[in-house]
């Protein structure tokens, strides 16, 4: 099998594996109950929120445990009540969580990388929440968030001098980014930060929202009052534990991973070049998280490809997960402007830890043949 | 030179191994998906998309064109929306029936013709056979069953003159589809192969394992998709609204309980009554005007029984009979019953459970399957 959608799933790394186990059968315990054992997961759920906060650069008070990407970016949204700006590129889960509110959308060059002056203009002084994910989940476009905390930070030196009281965060998410960018809040200058598990060798079904002090949110789920207040129900151990392992891995091996993926780049692209199907690869060739390659072949239709390459296990994908399965076109690659005929023929393709350069190249030359092998067919058909 | 064929394919394996057998028999096969519905329902994702993938997936496999026809708005005007005035008029229509009536044999013929198609096909279980006209009355069968299949093109037109196309039952009794055909045009039948309908089904199923298509194809397309698993009560009850009622007992006008609306029961329905306890109760009739529903624990109640059924909207291919003898089918998989068709009245010997009014009755001939007609 050649694997080339890690921006779709990852598979659980045996570390995450291996520091799980206990947790299911053998100390299962809830960790609000008052006997030690229990007091015992307490202290290792509490450890693992901390060193999951580690790699973020935060403490883990300051994180909340939530079931994914998805329901940390749900949470994060309620730090607005009305007014909100974010990335037109963004992943469903913020486009549709922005929906509930009065937004606009902040336009992306061809490269999908921020209209800044487009962010300023809209901007207004009643926006409570900017929504700008750290790396675009289809084409790995990383967007300059220093930058933009920093035009942040002026409007709200604006608003107090202004006495204009309504509060501005910035959101980012940062799923696909946390195995190749050294992530440091503080730095990044965000207020809230959702992670995920499942994007990095961890469990799925587990991620984070990181929240920075002074940021009020409200909860999602009433109860017990785990997580702050914020998210009630029982604290999921052993997928907290095996996201804690799976993040300080990925921490541990981000110079190593990110020479690793440049090679595959090389030799992925070069193959590509060699075989005289005119590849155009998309995003921006700086800012782009090493491990994405998204590319097109205009006028072919890739699915039809990534059919034919199934029968011999190599498999890539299209767009967006969700967004082929609901048979949309993607909204990231119209926004950067392609043609239809450019985005029917476009693949998303991520390297992972499962790819060696044996792996890229094989995956190069097959997907080469098969869209020489369409080429053909529909030579013929028109003939 | 190679003619073309545009088949429906819905990615079950029926439409799957139709493809395959077309490609076999030489035909230029070009795979369409009819895109028809994809809203979801409260508690039901429809599952369009994936329904496309999987047929495109199997058109790729076999190397064949593809292309997915975008039918939306049509069927939901041709079919939803025929279904619904249906009901409101207090009838049980067969969706079914109008889309392959209106969307498949109709649209998607036409379509594709326009396209350059010299034929269509489908996935059905039905056969397609031709009568001599040239004598009068009923056309005597000149070719069709249970042939040996021929190499190059089956069902297809032969030279003969004064010929017309006949819907001829599926070899596969238990899966014969024709109920569901029987309006379709002779013009859309003369152009029209079935390709599995003289399968068995586990021949089919066999076939696709043994061409690789086993893991292709998902699921067996079930009659209205979007209906499938939320059933046809919920989907009525996102376009008609409720409007509680009193469940009466014929026979006393006792009321027994209370109903969310007398169009979405059905004549001879036993279930969701909420009235318990005992034997079972049946509609036996509905008052839409005063939305009153009418039930009874007598089966042999006289509403729930006739021997005489009036049909209207009658759709006859090629005449019938001159005896006016026929068999006749009121429900897909329902065994045949003689009977004879008289001034516009379906004749029986013996009584049947009353089918709702809206329903088809559908008139066939040894295999040959004449039409039908919709319940008054």
């Amino acid at each position: 099998m050649i694997y080339l959608d890690h921006a779709a799933a990852t598979p659980l790394g045996a570390k995450a594996k291996k520091a799980m186990e206990p947790y299911f059968a053998d100390d299962f315990f809830n960790p609000s109950a008052p006997y030690y054992p229990a007091k015992k997961v307490r202290a290792e759920y509490e450890s693992a929120k901390d060193r999951i906060a580690h790699t973020i650069g935060a403490k883990g008070n300051d994180i909340i445990i939530t079931a994914g990407a998805t329901e940390s970016i749900n949470l994060a949204f309620t730090a607005a009540a009305k007014k909100v700006l974010v990335l037109e590129t963004e992943h469903q889960s913020v486009l549709e969580t922005a929906k509930n509110f009065d937004h606009k959308l902040i336009k992306v060059d061809k490269t999908g990388l921020i209209d800044l002056k487009d962010f300023q203009n809209k901007l207004s002084s009643d926006i409570e929440l900017v929504s700008i994910s750290l790396a675009n989940n289809e084409l790995g476009t990383i967007q300059p968030l220093a930058e933009i905390s920093e035009i942040i930070r002026k409007e709200r030196q604006n608003r107090l001098k202004n006495k204009n009281k309504t509060p501005l965060y910035l959101h980012s998410d940062a799923s696909q980014a946390l195995n190749l960018i050294d992530i440091n809040v503080a730095r990044l200058g965000v207020d809230l930060l959702t992670i995920n598990s499942a994007k990095i060798y961890g469990p799925k079904g587990i991620g984070a929202l990181y929240v920075a002090h002074g940021v009020k949110l409200k909860p999602i789920t009433f109860g017990g009052g785990q997580e702050n207040g914020l998210r009630s129900g029982t604290e999921n151990v052993p997928l907290t534990i095996g996201f804690a392992a799976a993040a300080e891995e990925v921490k541990a091996h981000l110079n190593g991973n990110r020479k690793h993926y440049e090679k595959l780049q090389k030799v992925f692209k070069e193959e590509l070049k060699n075989a005289q199907i005119e590849p155009i690869f998309l995003g921006n060739k700086k800012h782009q998280l090493l491990n994405f390659c998204p590319v097109s072949f205009p006028g072919i239709d890739a699915e039809r490809i990534i059919y034919k390459l199934e029968d011999k296990e190599i498999y890539l994908s299209t767009g967006a997960a969700c967004a082929a399965s609901k048979g949309e076109k993607s909204h990231v690659l119209k926004a950067i402007g392609l043609t239809d005929a450019e985005i029917a023929g476009s693949f998303r393709i991520s390297f992972g830890a499962l790819n060696s350069e044996s792996d890229v190249k094989t995956a190069a030359k097959e997907i080469s043949s098969a869209i020489k092998e369409e080429l053909n067919r529909m030579r013929g058909e028109d003939a | 030179m190679r003619k073309t064929v545009y088949l429906g394919m819905s990615g079950g394996v029926d439409s799957s191994v139709s493809a395959v057998l077309l490609k076999e028999q030489g035909y230029r096969v070009v795979g369409v998906y009819m895109k028809n519905w994809s809203k979801d329902l409260p508690g039901m994702k429809c599952p369009w998309a994936e329904d496309l993938a999987d047929a495109k997936r199997v058109a790729v496999k076999l190397g064949i064109d593809f292309k997915v026809f975008d039918f939306e708005k049509d069927y939901k005007q041709k079919v939803v929306d025929y279904m619904l005035s249906e009901f409101k008029k207090g009838r049980t229509p067969n969706p079914d029936i109008m889309c392959n009536q209106e969307i498949k044999f109709k649209l998607f013929y036409e379509v594709a013709r326009e396209q350059g198609a010299d034929l269509i096909a489908t996935g059905h279980y039905a056969r397609v056979g031709w009568a001599d006209t040239s004598s009068e009355g009923h056309p005597q069968l000149l070719r069709g069953r249970s042939e040996e299949p021929r190499e190059d093109g089956r069902d297809e037109r032969p030279e003969e003159d004064c010929i017309a196309p006949t819907l001829l039952r599926a070899v596969d009794e238990n899966k014969d589809q024709t109920y569901f055909l029987y309006r379709i045009s002779e013009e859309a039948l003369a152009h029209t192969l079935f390709p599995i309908g003289d399968m068995k089904k586990p021949d089919v199923k066999k076939l696709a394992e043994e061409k690789g298509l086993k893991n292709a194809y998902k699921k067996e397309s079930m009659g209205v998709c979007f209906v499938g698993d939320v059933g046809m009560k919920d989907f009525l009850r996102e376009y008609i609204e409720e409007k509680p009622g009193e469940i009466r007992e014929i026979e006393t006008e006792k009321v027994l309980g209370f109903h969310d609306g007398a169009i979405f029961y059905t004549i001879g329905q036993r279930h969701g009554l909420n009235v318990g306890g005992g034997l079972p109760y049946y509609v036996v009739k509905k008052d839409l005007e005063k939305n009153i529903v009418y039930v009874s624990k007598n089966l042999n109640e006289k509403n729930l029984w006739v021997d005489e059924i009036e049909l209207e909207d009658l759709f006859i291919r090629g005449g019938l009979p001159k005896s006016g003898k026929i068999e006749i089918r009121i429900r897909h998989r329902a065994p045949l019953i003689p009977a004879k068709f008289d001034e516009g009245k379906v004749i029986l010997k013996e009584k049947i459970k009353r089918p709702a009014s809206g329903q088809s009755i559908v008139f066939y001939s040894d295999d040959t399957c004449l039409g039908g007609g919709i319940v008054k």
